[in-house]
Formats: structure tokens, C-alpha cells, sequence
């Protein structure tokens, strides 16, 4: 209870106390409202209908998309199901700094490889793609949401009783009727749901504006507070933790919104009951939906990756001559002492934070679902506050709370601060896949090892435990990934001994090393793969919760 | 006339014959029971009357009309068969009320809103639903819902209505309930019916006729009265309670109208018995008996000497194990009796059965 309260409770808190201190962080200073009274500018006004645009186009698009392949995976014959499914949400595990990189390079106006190719295809000097664009900034956010949705609506679509979509043909109505009335009306619930939260993470979003938005001009709100405190000859605290503060209202009301609309409307298709879905035989078009599923795959994944592949051999991206080519970057990765720090705490914060993050998890999700005490309720709140604080908010939060604890707890300039952000930010996952783990064991379960003469703790550990371990592996799994593509809170509380791997990307972006980039993004996503082959290898548990 | 004929009507699954080669005449206005143990092929062939699943041999016509054939392709799809269906799980929509449920589909057929209205409340009212028409269909008990799914498989009046297990997931004394009521119903309307059930009373409370089935093949096809006393197998025999068996030899046959009286010796009796068909002496057959044609003390037609070993009080009936030395050879028979019938372990008994009760099979 103190835990989470120091991680969720303490810095919205900070924020609050900070937004209306003059002074930055740790310094005496006077209390006033002029963090708010600097929102109000015409720049801000801009940046807050650009992240609304952006995210709302973004959605809208991501939802379309992760219907179609949702539904090509779960109920057509469409061939390779199974490994299509595995390749769709692959862009879900991939660090958006990752894809962002690559694709700045892919999509350069003037030296993108994309746009090099059509060059050298027509013979002409125009530009095919530039990603420097709002429509860069949608179409790299969507590449994240679209698996994140997908993953949301295909097990609707798989675990939806038959007979609900049978009994429709048989009263009459065409396949067409079919959709549109039943199924779709069945899963609309889910649906918005998947919509609301991809929408609030688009507004939380931070690599893709930061990569395609801020050389061109284009303000986001997550932009805006990073520029604020780091960019500037004087950083702007107040004003940063203002608009941060505002930024985490705005998510509540978001949120409050989901509530009400979804009040009542989850209607509970899935049984628990396996059924084998209706599915529909497509003939010829089977071969399309397999090359819509492929074509996703080749733009989200194969295309970045063989960008970050190519470049890491060239002396310069955009110039590919046999004589250019070089080992160079590997080598000066190698030898990088940054990189290995790095890499090290990356690891380290990885491992440990994933574990502290599930414990609590457990923890929290054990008392909200299967004891009767009365401050479970407030539990369950406190470990959701996190998840209406963009990384960036939560990582202002923090630094103002650690600046204004005692001397005796230097945790500000440690991997300690890294670690409690992480552990804040992956509760609501942690959380939300072990109660719904608990949700599925019957309490009789429990009850039937007791009455065997079994204690409180052998039942803990050789029921409850032993059969919800499938979903804490995942949760972890999850949680690590998460840690692993983290950047905005990381760029806020990093000091250079503490520094992890998204964060040496990003420096090494902005000083123009875009080849070494390439490299540290290729181990990233070996990091990646590995981890995702052991959870798909090893853990044959649907990732049904977020 | 709505009649549904199926004729070697197959679905494979690989090797598997799921259904194999069934044929079957369903009258106008009649009520067939598919019955059979788990995985025997019932509801698949269920699903290729509705065209929910493909038939992979033969053909089937509803209401004299062919709806599929595997020979030449023909497959209407279900949403043109003009079916109305009831399913195991009901599948009543959990996004609509019981209103728009049991509207569906009158709408998605482009009704008119006044005539909806009209047609709705009247199938509403058949099943004595019509104060529950606002309500969430989540909202519903097990036995509403199953209402609600027949006054929607009713409403637009199909020619043919299919019930799939409709029953199973009721508690017992609701399951009685709804059956009669049920029953009532299909009478009321005279609505061909095919139904779908494992089991047994349910099955020969309610059809005109019932189908028996194993293994994806119809066994037998009857009233149940027929069904029951005369089975054609000992399959089928076997399915319904638990009937004594006793091998024995034939001595002499005579024709008896359609049946036959076979006098038979070498089960530690001698004495007559039916069959449907006509043996010759010396053949073996195998006589069945069901546990409440066997009487204690009178002497009937057959009768066995012996020994009560066990005995199981029922409430309305005590059912009784009694051991009986058959050529030198222990048997055990089920009798069904009274539960007034005072016997208790160690007694002697004397069992009998009169010859129209025994009912002799091929062995």
C-alpha cells in the first residue's frame, strides 16, 4: 500500500507542488500560477489540436487495419494463419525508436532509401515518400497500434460463440447482415475500448513526433514538455510540469469518458469455452488477404529492419557503393563505453524491474480480487493512476519528488530512479493480467486445497501460483519489453553512469552518427526476437490481456 | 408441403464418416427425434438440414424443393432455407433485447415496422413472454432465454423448425416442463420438426418418430413404442434403460401377423417369444428382456429360479439383482419392481415373463 503510494500517489503529487513552484527542482522559491499562465500561448494551442489530430487519424486508421487482420487470422481460410499472426504483432515488441530510426532513414525526402529506389526505378528526381510529415508521424505511430489493437479484437473474434453468428444466417439475414449486426455489434464494446486506450497512448506517444515532428516544426504535446526542460538555455520547469500536470487531466477525463460508455456493455462472448470458430472460405481471395497480411508485415518489419541492416554496413546511409562498404560501426560499437553501460543497465533494469513489477502486480491484483478488505478498492485506483501518465508526466513527477526527498535518500542520479519509474509505469499491465489470471481459477479451487489440510501459503504456492505462472511469464515478458522501449521518462531521470540503450540511440541520433544508430538498434532487436521466441516457444498462453 | 427427405445424405472428416450414408422422409406436420450418444453424428446432421455445414454425399429437399446436392453442387445457403432453429446455447444476441432478438429476423427480411410490432408481440405472447420485451436479453433466466430463442425461431413462421439439444442445459424439472409445453406447441401449430437430443425419455416423450444413432448411421427408424419394444439391434436395444440378454435356440417359429412366435429352449427355460423375423430351429437368438416386464412369484410364460442378491430402493421402485443358475452357469437379471414389493437379500424368488415381453434378436 505504501509501495504503490510512493509510486503513483507521490508524484502526481510532485507534479501538482512543482507546477506551481517558481523555481526549479530542489531550490527555494516562491508558489504561483504562472507554470498555467504560460500554457496558454497560441503554440501550445497547436500542439494540443496537433496531438488530438494525430492520434485521432492515427486510431481511426490503426482500427480499420486490425479489424481486416483480425479477422483474416481468426475466421478465413487464408493460408499460413498461424505464423501470420505471429509476424502481425511483431511491431508490438519492437522499440519505436527502433522503427523510427529506420525509417527516418527509409523516407528521407532527399537521401531515403525508398526515395532512392523510385529515383533509380523511373529515372525522374521526385520524391516518393517524406516522412518528415504529419503523414509520417500517423503512419509510424500506426505501426505500433495497429499490432496493439489487433492484439485487443482477435481473440474477440476467435472466442465468440458460433452459434450466436449461426443463429443470424439461420433468421435470414445474408453474411453482410451477419457482420454488421452481430459480430461486429458484439464486439463493439471491445472495440472502443481498444479505440480509447490507442488513442490515449497516441496522445502519449513521444518517439514518433520527436523523430518526424520536431525538424519540421510539427509541436506535440510530449514534444513540447521535452523541449521545455531540456532544450532550452533556461529550462522551464514550471511551465514543463504545468503542461504535464494538464496533459494528466486531460487523460482522466479520457478516461472517465471510457467508463461511461463501456458502462453495462461488456457483454461476456467469451465463455471461457473453447469453441472452434465458423470459418469463412474465401477461394481465390484467400491469396489477397495473405498478401495484405504479408504487405504489413514487409512495411512494420522487414523494410525497417533491412534499413537498419544496410546502413549499419555503409560508411554513410544514403550512399551505397561496394567501396563504402565497412565494418567500422561494429567496431565502434564495440568499443563504445557508453554503449555497454548501456547495455548492462538496460539488462539489469530489465530483469529486476519486470520481476519487482510482477510481485507488486500479484500482490495488488491478489488482495483486489480475492480478499473482502475494505481498502481494496482504493488499491485497485491507485495501481491504475500510472496508466493516465505519459511516460514524459510520470518522469517529471519524479524528478521533482526525488529532488524534495532528505539527502539521506540520494535516489535521484541512480538506477534507482530508473527502476521505480518502471515499476510504476508497468503496474496497470501487471496488474491487469494476474487478476485476470486469478479471475479463472474458481475459488472452489482454492477452497477444495484447504479443506485438504493444505495452509494458506502451500495453497498460495502449489495452486494459485503454480496455476497462474503462464500469466505472470507473460506479464513479465511484457513488462521487460516495456522497459526495454522505454524513452520518455528514461531521458528525463538519466544521468550519464545510468544511461540505457533508447536513450544512447537518441543521443547518438541527434549528434548525426545515424550508422551507429543502425547497429545498436539491430542488438535491440535481437534482444527482442530472442525474448519473443522464448514466450512464444515456451509460454503457449495467449497474450489476451493487453 | 414442407417435408424434409434426406437421402444418403454423408459428412466425411478425413477418414471419418461422421455422418454416414442417412436416409430419412420427414412428413408434413411431423416431429423426428435424432437420438443417439455423444459423437454419433446427430447434430452434424442437424447442421446439413440447416446448411450450416456441407453435406459431402447425397442429398437433401425441404419442402419438396433441393437445397443440397453433393452430386451436382447445389448448396443454398441457410439464410435462404427458411429455417427457424433452436440452439443448445440458445445464442441469444447479448447486445439486443428480447424485443429486437425475437424481431431480427422480420427485419433483416425488410418488414415493415407495424407488422414487426404485430408479429413479435403475437410469438412473444405464444411462449408467454410478452412483459419481458424491454429487457436486456443478459437479463434472462435459462428457461426465458430458451422461450425467447423459440418464439424467435418461430416469428416469421419457417416451414421447417430444427432444435438442437434445446433442453440440455435446464435443470430437471424444467426440462419437463418445457418439453410438454413444448410438445403443446408443435401440436398447436402442426410445424414440421426435426429435433436433436441424447436423451432418451425426452426423445420418446415428445417425436412422432425417433431415429436411433451410432456411429454416424441411422439404426433405427420408429415410433417410440416401436423403438422401445422392438428394436432391430441389439445396439439399440442396449440404448434404452438396461435389458437382459439371454442366448437361446430356436425350437420352432410361426408366422403371427407381422411378428412372429419363436418357442425357444436352452436358457433354463422353455417357452415362446416375438420377433420381427422368421428363424428356423437350431438357429441362436438372443432373447431381450427389460427389467419391468420381469415379474416376482407368478408364474408366467418363462420363468427362472433364484436368488436375490441386491436391492436398490428408488422411491416409486426398487430396482433388484437376482442370481440365477442358467445350464451351470451363474446369471444375473435387473428386474424393475414395485417399491411396496417387499424383497430383501437371500430370498428365493421365482421370475417370469410373459411371452409378448420377451422379444427375440439376432446373436
Amino acid at each position: 500500500m505504501l509501495v504503490l503510494a510512493f509510486l503513483t500517489v507521490y508524484p502526481m503529487a510532485m507534479l501538482l507542488y512543482g507546477s506551481l513552484h517558481s523555481t526549479p527542482p530542489g531550490m527555494a522559491g516562491e508558489y504561483n500560477f504562472d507554470g498555467y499562465a504560460s500554457l496558454a500561448t497560441a503554440e501550445n494551442l497547436q500542439a494540443l489540436i496537433n496531438t488530438a489530430a494525430l492520434s485521432l487519424v492515427k486510431t481511426v486508421l490503426s482500427l480499420a487495419l486490425a479489424i481486416l487482420l483480425a479477422w483474416i487470422v481468426a475466421r478465413t481460410d487464408t493460408p499460413g494463419r498461424g505464423v501470420l499472426e505471429i509476424l502481425i504483432t511483431l511491431p508490438f515488441f519492437i522499440p519505436p525508436i527502433l522503427t523510427a530510426t529506420a525509417w527516418a532513414m527509409l523516407g528521407n525526402a532527399q537521401v531515403g532509401t525508398i526515395n532512392l529506389a523510385w529515383r533509380w526505378l523511373t529515372g525522374t528526381d521526385g520524391t516518393l515518400v517524406d516522412v518528415y510529415s504529419y503523414g509520417g508521424i500517423v503512419w509510424h505511430m500506426m505501426q505500433y497500434s495497429t499490432p496493439f489493437i489487433f492484439l485487443f479484437v482477435v481473440d474477440a473474434f476467435r472466442a465468440m460463440d458460433p452459434s450466436l453468428e449461426e443463429s443470424s444466417r439461420m433468421s435470414g439475414a445474408t453474411r453482410w447482415q451477419t457482420f454488421w449486426r452481430i459480430t461486429f455489434g458484439l464486439m463493439l464494446p471491445v472495440t472502443t475500448s481498444a479505440f480509447i486506450l490507442s488513442f490515449i497512448r497516441g496522445m502519449e506517444s513521444f518517439e514518433s513526433a520527436v523523430f518526424f515532428g520536431t525538424p519540421v516544426g510539427i509541436k506535440v504535446l510530449t514534444t513540447q514538455i521535452f523541449d521545455m526542460i531540456t532544450q532550452r538555455a533556461q529550462p522551464d520547469y514550471q511551465g514543463a510540469t504545468a503542461m504535464g500536470f494538464a496533459t494528466m487531466a486531460l487523460m482522466f477525463l479520457l478516461l472517465v469518458l471510457q467508463s461511461r460508455l463501456l458502462r453495462g456493455r461488456s457483454f461476456t462472448t467469451v465463455t471461457g469455452k473453447a469453441y472452434a470458430p465458423s470459418v469463412t472460405r474465401l477461394g481465390g481471395l484467400r491469396w489477397v488477404t495473405f498478401s495484405i497480411c504479408v504487405l504489413f508485415f514487409a512495411l512494420a518489419v522487414a523494410l525497417p529492419v533491412g534499413q537498419l541492416i544496410l546502413s549499419s554496413f555503409f560508411q554513410f546511409f544514403g550512399f551505397y557503393q561496394l567501396d563504402m562498404l565497412t565494418f567500422e560501426h561494429y567496431r565502434s560499437v564495440w568499443e563504445n563505453r557508453e554503449f555497454w553501460t548501456a547495455f548492462g543497465n538496460t539488462l539489469l533494469l530489465g530483469f529486476l524491474g519486470a520481476t519487482a513489477t510482477m510481485i507488486l502486480g500479484g500482490i495488488v491484483a491478489y488482495i483486489t480480487t480475492r480478499t473482502a478488505w475494505h481498502g481494496r478498492r482504493l488499491i485497485d485506483i491507485l495501481a491504475w493512476l500510472p496508466w493516465m501518465m505519459p511516460g514524459m508526466v510520470l518522469g517529471i513527477g519524479f524528478l521533482w519528488g526525488f529532488a524534495t526527498l532528505p539527502h539521506e535518500i540520494p535516489i535521484y542520479g541512480t538506477l534507482w530512479a530508473l527502476l521505480l519509474a518502471y515499476v510504476a509505469l508497468g503496474t496497470p499491465v501487471a496488474v491487469r493480467v494476474t487478476s485476470g489470471a486469478y479471475a479463472q481459477i474458481a475459488r472452489d479451487i482454492e477452497e477444495c486445497s484447504r479443506v485438504h489440510g493444505a495452509n494458506w501459503w502451500q495453497t498460495m504456492g502449489r495452486i494459485l501460483v503454480a496455476l497462474a505462472w503462464p500469466a505472470f511469464a507473460v506479464g513479465w515478458v511484457l513488462i521487460f519489453f516495456g522497459i526495454m522501449r522505454e524513452l520518455s521518462a528514461s531521458i528525463l531521470l538519466y544521468v550519464p553512469d545510468t544511461t540505457v540503450l533508447s536513450v544512447v540511440m537518441l543521443k547518438l541520433w541527434n549528434s548525426g552518427k545515424p550508422e551507429t544508430v543502425s547497429v545498436i538498434g539491430l542488438v535491440m532487436l535481437a534482444m527482442v526476437l530472442l525474448f519473443r521466441w522464448v514466450q512464444l516457444r515456451f509460454i503457449k498462453r495467449r497474450i489476451s490481456t493487453l | 408441403m414442407p417435408t424434409v427427405t434426406l437421402s444418403g445424405v454423408g459428412r466425411h472428416f478425413g477418414a471419418l464418416k461422421a455422418v454416414d450414408s442417412v436416409d430419412l422422409a420427414i412428413k408434413h406436420g411431423e416431429f423426428v427425434t435424432l437420438l443417439g450418444p455423444s459423437g454419433c453424428g446427430k447434430t452434424t446432421t442437424l447442421r446439413m438440414v440447416a446448411g450450416l455445414e456441407r453435406n459431402d454425399t447425397g442429398s437433401i429437399a425441404i419442402g419438396g424443393r433441393m437445397v443440397s446436392d453433393a452430386a451436382s453442387e447445389l448448396f443454398v445457403p441457410p439464410d435462404h432455407r427458411k429455417l427457424g432453429m433452436v440452439f443448445q446455447s440458445y445464442a441469444i444476441w447479448p447486445h439486443m433485447t428480447v424485443f429486437d432478438n425475437v424481431a431480427y429476423p422480420l427485419s433483416v427480411r425488410h418488414v415493415a415496422k407495424a407488422e414487426i410490432k404485430a408479429k413479435v408481440t403475437a410469438a412473444l405472447k405464444l411462449v408467454e413472454m410478452e412483459a419481458y420485451a424491454e429487457r436486456p436479453a443478459p437479463a434472462l433466466s435459462g428457461g426465458q432465454q430458451q422461450r425467447v430463442a423459440i418464439a424467435r425461431a418461430l416469428v416469421f413462421e419457417p416451414e421447417v423448425l430444427l432444435l438442437d439439444e434445446p433442453l440440455s442445459n435446464l435443470d430437471a424439472r424444467l426440462r419437463a416442463q418445457m418439453g410438454d409445453e413444448f410438445r403443446a406447441l408443435q401440436r398447436r401449430l402442426k410445424i414440421t420438426t426435426l429435433y436433436v437430443t441424447h436423451d432418451q425419455e425426452e426423445a420418446m416423450a415428445l417425436s412422432d418418430r425417433v431415429v436411433v444413432m451410432d456411429k454416424g448411421k441411422a439404426l433405427q427408424v420408429g415410433a417410440p413404442e416401436d423403438v422401445y419394444r422392438r428394436p432391430a439391434s441389439r445396439a439399440v436395444a442396449a440404448f434404452f434403460g438396461t435389458p437382459n440378454f439371454i442366448e437361446a435356440k430356436v425350437t420352432a417359429c410361426r408366422a403371427n401377423g407381422t411378428d412372429h412366435v419363436l418357442t425357444i429352449e436352452g436358457a433354463g427355460t422353455e417357452g415362446d417369444c416375438r420377433a420381427g423375423d422368421a428363424y428356423r430351429p437350431g438357429d441362436a437368438v438372443l432373447v431381450m428382456i427389460r427389467p419391468e416386464d420381469v415379474t416376482l412369484g407368478a408364474a408366467g410364460h418363462l420363468s427362472w429360479a433364484g436368488t436375490v442378491v441386491d436391492g436398490v430402493f428408488r422411491g416409486p421402485r426398487r430396482t433388484l439383482t437376482v442370481e440365477s443358475t442358467v445350464g451351470g452357469q451363474a446369471r444375473r437379471f435387473t428386474v424393475e419392481c414395485p417399491a411396496t414389493r417387499a424383497a430383501s437379500v437371500g430370498d428365493a424368488v421365482t421370475l417370469s415373463v410373459e411371452s409378448d415381453n420377451a422379444w427375440a434378436l439376432r446373436s
